[in-house]
């Protein structure tokens, strides 16, 4: 974390931004191929409706697609600022419509891990800080360490083989019991957390390992400091030297950490959806590339990406209000 | 790894230097020329390169932690596997050579998959196919970037401020959503998949060896060779390369996985090479085949690839673990650790 000033972080997601849309643009224009030229025809006596040249430059009129490139750029970017990313080939439905029912299964997953890896890691760094250099805290750094390793989807395969199909003990996909009648909100409640559990402990899992490294050492540097002395030597006692006077100024980059994991797991969520077959957006995309539907695809790209970069984005906001030390480039 | 990127960005801070100070250190072409041909006509030839590399090798080694040996085996294993993939193997492995999903047997060691094709076979020529892809975008970018970053940071002015622009625009940009989009409308080919990695990958080893060059051009003896008349190209040649190298070389270890993740994960999702036999795309078929997981075939169709990629993750992370901490011996001091 280096000062920049709130300007340059803005140009800087901005531009990220406007390369993405660039890109979404132009990706579909740079295919071969003309969709207004029928060579072939799928069954033999199909019949092929050949355009006339007539035809032909209507259609191209109708699109938009004889009006110079920046206008039609321009264009593009007034309709997905309005929010319309188009029509789904596959599903025959508004692209925004098809995301919108399937985001909260992931806002659900993601927001869960986040919660359950931030709570665990920390109290886990602060088990591990207080015992530093004892076994547990040897273990659980060689363990986690190791797992971090683990891309999320390789992880969530292991774990689906050893709990749903070995084990038996969770739903081997799916988000509720199909045709299941809840006699009570609570059930369904239920119900909707088992079968969540297993991809969100394997998102959190990895990001488990970051929270705990995090928390750990900064403890570890933190209870150098010269305010611990005084706190102890004030004879406040371990208990509240550690909780009120430590962790409180350890969990500061904790924060930081904390926003950008969310931009993490929405990238591992896609794939760890897939494992799991949850009905995600991350699902979602898998089917729309398995039907080469390319608006949604571009559109679920689209969505992702804009949340991964405002999540961030406030991120680097909020730090630099927390900590006024990284605005004047001093090291954090 | 994280401590890693942190001590890189620490640097960073440093390069606002004042104005006269770097018109000082603004390159002369003539020197740049001069101090060439000096290098070209005295030697310091690539022999002695070599030597020190290959020295520092086998120091390095020496100072290896036991993981990190065990690493360096079992990655040994896997390259000797994937290199000698036609000696280990007894069928091709796109050849039906057996049963559709035969169990494990005398006549397939790990059985055949849906199409009867040898499974042991796939996972030795699987192995080429992530360590090509692992290496090949390791070293393009890691070379590339860091190649990128130490002029940048030597040079200094304009083309530096361009260039921490672009990082940090690059480095901002959502990788996976992006690869997958990427992958999804170019051609599903290994090339391909393996240009926008380059893209999306270069920018962390241009921008440690970026502040690494940073802070080292400002070292008394540095200041001093070039008050003695060296050119940037024998200062880089010289002094800095040597101390980059190793940061260039733990970028590499780090890009490699990442490479290896994003091609098994864009082929699990089924945006790999559909001709290729990679252990993404093993995945992807087995877990395509319907209700796998009610049939005994996930043990020997999904298990194999699914082990190998971990076990070479493993391996991979374990080597570059040991290699951060020998590298960077700051990080040994640094939060207790």
């Amino acid at each position: 974390m280096k000062g920049r000033g709130t300007k340059g972080v803005a140009f800087q997601y901005a531009t990220a931004l406007f390369l993405i849309l660039v890109l979404n643009f132009f990706l579909p224009r740079m295919m071969p191929g003309d969709p207004f030229l029928i060579l072939s025809a799928d069954s033999e006596n199909e019949v092929i409706s050949v355009l006339t040249e007539e035809q032909r430059q209507y259609f191209i009129s109708y699109y938009g697609l004889d009006r110079p490139i920046y206008e039609q750029f321009a264009g593009y970017i007034f309709s997905v600022a309005r929010g319309d990313l188009g029509e789904s080939i596959y599903y025959k439905v508004p692209v925004w419509e098809a995301i919108w029912t399937r985001l909260p299964w992931t806002a659900l997953i993601v927001l869960g891990a986040t919660l359950m890896s931030t709570v665990a890691g920390v109290l886990l760094g602060l088990y591990s800080a207080r015992h530093r250099d004892g076994p547990a805290d040897k273990i659980l750094m060689a363990g986690l360490i190791s797992f971090a390793e683990i891309p999320s989807f390789l992880l969530g395969l292991v774990i689906l083989l050893a709990f749903s199909v070995k084990l038996k003990a969770f739903p081997l996909a799916g988000a509720i019991t199909p045709f299941a009648h809840y006699s009570h909100p609570l059930d369904a409640i239920w119900d909707i957390g088992y079968h969540a559990s297993l991809p969100m402990i394997t998102l959190s899992l990895t990001q488990l390992t970051g929270i705990f490294l995090l928390t750990r050492n900064t403890l570890v540097t933190v209870m150098t400091r010269d305010y611990i002395r005084t706190a102890r030597a004030k004879g406040i006692g371990e208990r509240l030297v550690w909780n009120r006077h430590a962790l409180r100024n350890a969990l500061l980059p904790v924060v930081t950490r904390v926003g950008f994991m969310i931009g993490m797991l929405m990238g591992g969520a896609v794939l760890v959806e897939n494992v799991f077959s949850y009905p995600g957006v991350g699902s979602l995309l898998r089917s729309s590339v398995i039907a080469r539907d390319y608006p949604l695809i571009q559109g679920i790209m689209l969505v992702m990406a804009f949340s991964i970069l405002t999540a961030n984005y406030l991120v680097e906001i909020v730090y630099e209000r927390l900590d006024p030390r990284t605005s004047s480039g001093e090291a954090a | 790894m994280v401590e890693a990127v942190c001590g890189a960005c620490c640097q960073e801070k440093e390069d606002s230097f004042k104005a006269p100070q770097r018109a000082a250190m603004m390159p002369d072409l003539r020197a740049i020329k001069a101090d060439w041909n000096f290098i070209m006509k005295n030697g310091d030839g690539w022999r002695d390169h070599l030597a020190v590399a290959l020295n520092s090798i086998q120091d390095s080694i020496g100072r290896f932690s036991p993981s990190g040996k065990m690493g360096i085996s079992g990655l040994l294993l896997i390259v000797f596997i994937a290199i000698f993939a036609p000696f280990v193997t007894f069928y091709e492995p796109s050849a039906i050579s057996g049963m559709s999903l035969e169990p494990p047997g005398p006549e397939h060691i790990l059985g055949t998959d849906e199409l009867g094709m040898d499974i042991w076979s796939q996972i030795c020529y699987g192995a080429r196919m992530s360590l090509l892809i692992g290496l090949a975008v390791a070293m393009i970018s890691g070379l590339g970037g860091g190649f990128l970053g130490l002029m940048a940071g030597y040079m200094g002015g304009n083309w530096d401020r361009a260039l921490l622009r672009t990082i940090d625009i690059t480095m901002a940009l959502p990788s996976f959503p992006l690869l997958i989009v990427i992958a999804a409308f170019l051609n599903p080919s290994i090339l391909n998949v393996m240009l926008v990695l380059v893209f999306l990958s270069w920018a962390k080893p241009a921008r440690v060896v970026r502040s690494q060059a940073l802070a080292m051009k400002k070292q008394q003896y540095i200041i001093s060779a070039r008050l003695h008349g060296a050119g940037p190209v024998y200062i880089i040649r010289r002094h800095i390369m040597p101390e980059a190298l190793p940061l260039i070389f733990v970028s590499i270890l780090n890009i490699s996985s990442y490479a290896i993740v994003a091609e098994s994960g864009l082929a699990f999702l089924g945006l790999g090479d559909p001709t290729s036999k990679s252990w993404g795309m093993m995945l992807h078929y087995a877990t395509s085949f319907r209700s796998i997981y009610f049939t005994p075939y996930w043990q020997w169709w999904l298990m194999p690839p699914l082990i190998a990629l971990i076990f070479l993750l493993l391996c991979l992370a374990f080597i570059g673990r040991d290699m951060e901490r020998i590298v960077d011996p700051r990080l040994r001091s640094r939060g207790g650790q």
